[in-house]
């Protein structure tokens, strides 16, 4: 078998611009759900029973069930009410749905961590309760977060490769463009996942040395 | 006119009555220690003093002034002067021992930067840490973190200082070295309030010791006077207990 690489990489403006269209993907639907999972976590923590309920419903049915499944029933199922989106919009709000549900269990399990006893130190040390949670709560429940907030944010960014089933023309979604053009699959998808591995690699580093710097977390690169 | 008076101090918790009819008056630089067996109400009596209990009645009085325990700010400000250190080293864990000490007076009270870190690395020497102003609480030993604890304490300069057992949870090896910075804070003429089970260390430091029991004080005098000569029938009987161990 002979490889034939040249072709593809004359084209290279189209494919990272299909890697920045996943990256995206991937910080929208990372930063909507963060909001989503915070306000999931709060309720869940303070919350009246029955809004707990529905929240709890809401992670059990997000976090077991396919994403892909997800997205195409959103895709399906809001023009039936009368919402069309475009796909990139139907993508990002299905990542977004599934991402709440896991930074929403992230969150609180942070926010479980915080030892009381450092609440109290804090007290007796004269703080207000604004600026506990400014220099006590926030700085632990960062520390604690981030590594597994790195980790969910690799995770959809690979994940972000459904979009292109969708007609999003992503990264995936243009090299299977460009693969049925030149019919060089093997060459085209090879690009797509040394592209794939370079967008984690350098998410990777950056959220690791930047929680070494910010949290003092330990977080181990691979 | 004493540092602290302590009038007629009524204390609960829910309907369970825990302290009643506590007088103490404090003069500057006096070191009362607390003693009485487990639930006796010394606990209490320190957390009533640092606003995290209300008093149910009866006055509490530093320099004179009578505080009001019901006003969040008024007891926020208080807690500059009154400082306390618990049996458990709270430190906070993502911040150095150097952090841990400069952050209330830097971040809480807004004072200049640069006199609190020389306020504070003169503290932590004076408690045998310079060599650690870097390290995080996970990297020091119990009774490294203990005594950067007393240090974070004192960082407003408190007029009073309350220990509750602070060496209860340190293995026996790092007890001393904390007794050791205790006994030289005593030197320097802060007031102290001590709960401590080192019964000697108890009987040489104290200017006054203070024997609770089911939330009473039953008998208050000199160190002597406690353990050589107490006078209350419950003071003797514990004292007799404590010092046959
Ligand atoms: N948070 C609380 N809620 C209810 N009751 C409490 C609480 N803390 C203490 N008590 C009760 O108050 C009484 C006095 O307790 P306190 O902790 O002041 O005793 P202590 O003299 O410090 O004892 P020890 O030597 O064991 O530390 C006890 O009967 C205890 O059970
Ligand atoms: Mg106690």
């Amino acid at each position: 078998m002979t490889l034939n690489f040249q072709p593809l990489l004359e084209q290279w403006p189209y494919l990272l611009g299909g890697a920045w269209i996943s990256l995206q993907i991937a910080v929208l639907a990372f930063a909507f759900g963060m909001l989503i999972g915070l306000l999931c976590a709060a309720v869940l923590r303070y919350g009246p029973r029955f809004a707990r309920r529905i929240v709890s419903a809401y992670v059990i049915f997000a976090t077991n069930t396919p994403q892909l499944v997800q997205i195409y029933f959103l895709f399906f199922a809001l023009p039936e009410v009368g919402v069309t989106l475009s796909p990139f919009t139907a993508v990002l709000i299905g990542a977004t749905f599934n991402a709440g549900a896991y930074l929403c269990e992230i969150q609180r399990a942070g926010f479980d961590s915080v030892r009381q006893m450092e609440i109290e130190a804090a007290e007796v040390l004269g703080f207000s309760t604004p600026q506990i949670i400014r220099h006590v709560i926030l700085p632990h429940v960062l520390k604690v977060m981030f590594p597994p907030l790195s980790n969910q944010f690799i995770v959809m960014t690979l994940g972000t490769s459904m979009a292109s089933i969708f007609g999003v023309e992503e990264l995936t979604g243009r090299t299977y463009n460009l693969s049925s053009q030149t019919y060089l699959s093997v060459e085209a998808f090879s690009i797509a996942a040394v592209l794939y591995i370079a967008i984690t690699l350098i998410a990777t580093l950056v959220l690791a040395s930047a929680g070494r710097y910010l949290f003092r977390a330990k977080i181990k690169a691979f | 006119m004493p540092q602290l008076e302590i009038v007629d101090l009524k204390a609960s918790y829910g309907s369970q009555k825990v302290l009643e009819h506590i007088n103490l008056s404090v003069e500057k630089g006096e070191i009362v220690s607390l003693i009485g067996p487990s639930g006796s109400g010394k606990s209490t009596l320190l957390r009533v003093l640092m606003g995290l209990l209300p008093p149910e009645q009866g006055t509490v009085r530093l320099d004179g002034k009578s505080v009001n325990y019901a006003n969040k700010a008024e007891v926020r400000e208080l807690r500059s002067s009154i400082a306390i250190v618990f049996q458990q080293y709270n430190l906070f864990q993502n911040m150095t021992v150097l952090e841990n000490v400069m952050i209330t007076p830097t971040r809480i009270k807004g004072w200049p930067k640069a006199q609190v870190e020389a306020d504070a690395i003169r503290l932590l020497t004076r408690v045998g840490l310079a060599h650690r102003l870097k390290a995080y609480p996970d990297e020091l030993s119990g009774g490294q973190q203990q005594r950067v604890a007393i240090a974070r304490a004192l960082a407003l300069k408190p007029e009073v200082l309350l220990l509750d057992e602070v060496t209860a949870a340190l293995d026996p090896e790092l007890v001393t070295e904390v007794l050791d910075t205790i006994r030289e804070l005593a030197s320097e003429g802060i007031t102290m309030f001590i709960v401590s089970h080192e019964m000697s260390f108890v009987r040489e430091v104290s200017s006054k010791v203070v024997f609770m029991a089911d939330g009473l004080v039953v008998e208050s005098g000199s160190p002597q006077q406690i353990f050589d000569n107490p006078q209350e029938p419950r003071a003797r009987d514990f004292v007799g207990k404590i010092l046959r161990h």
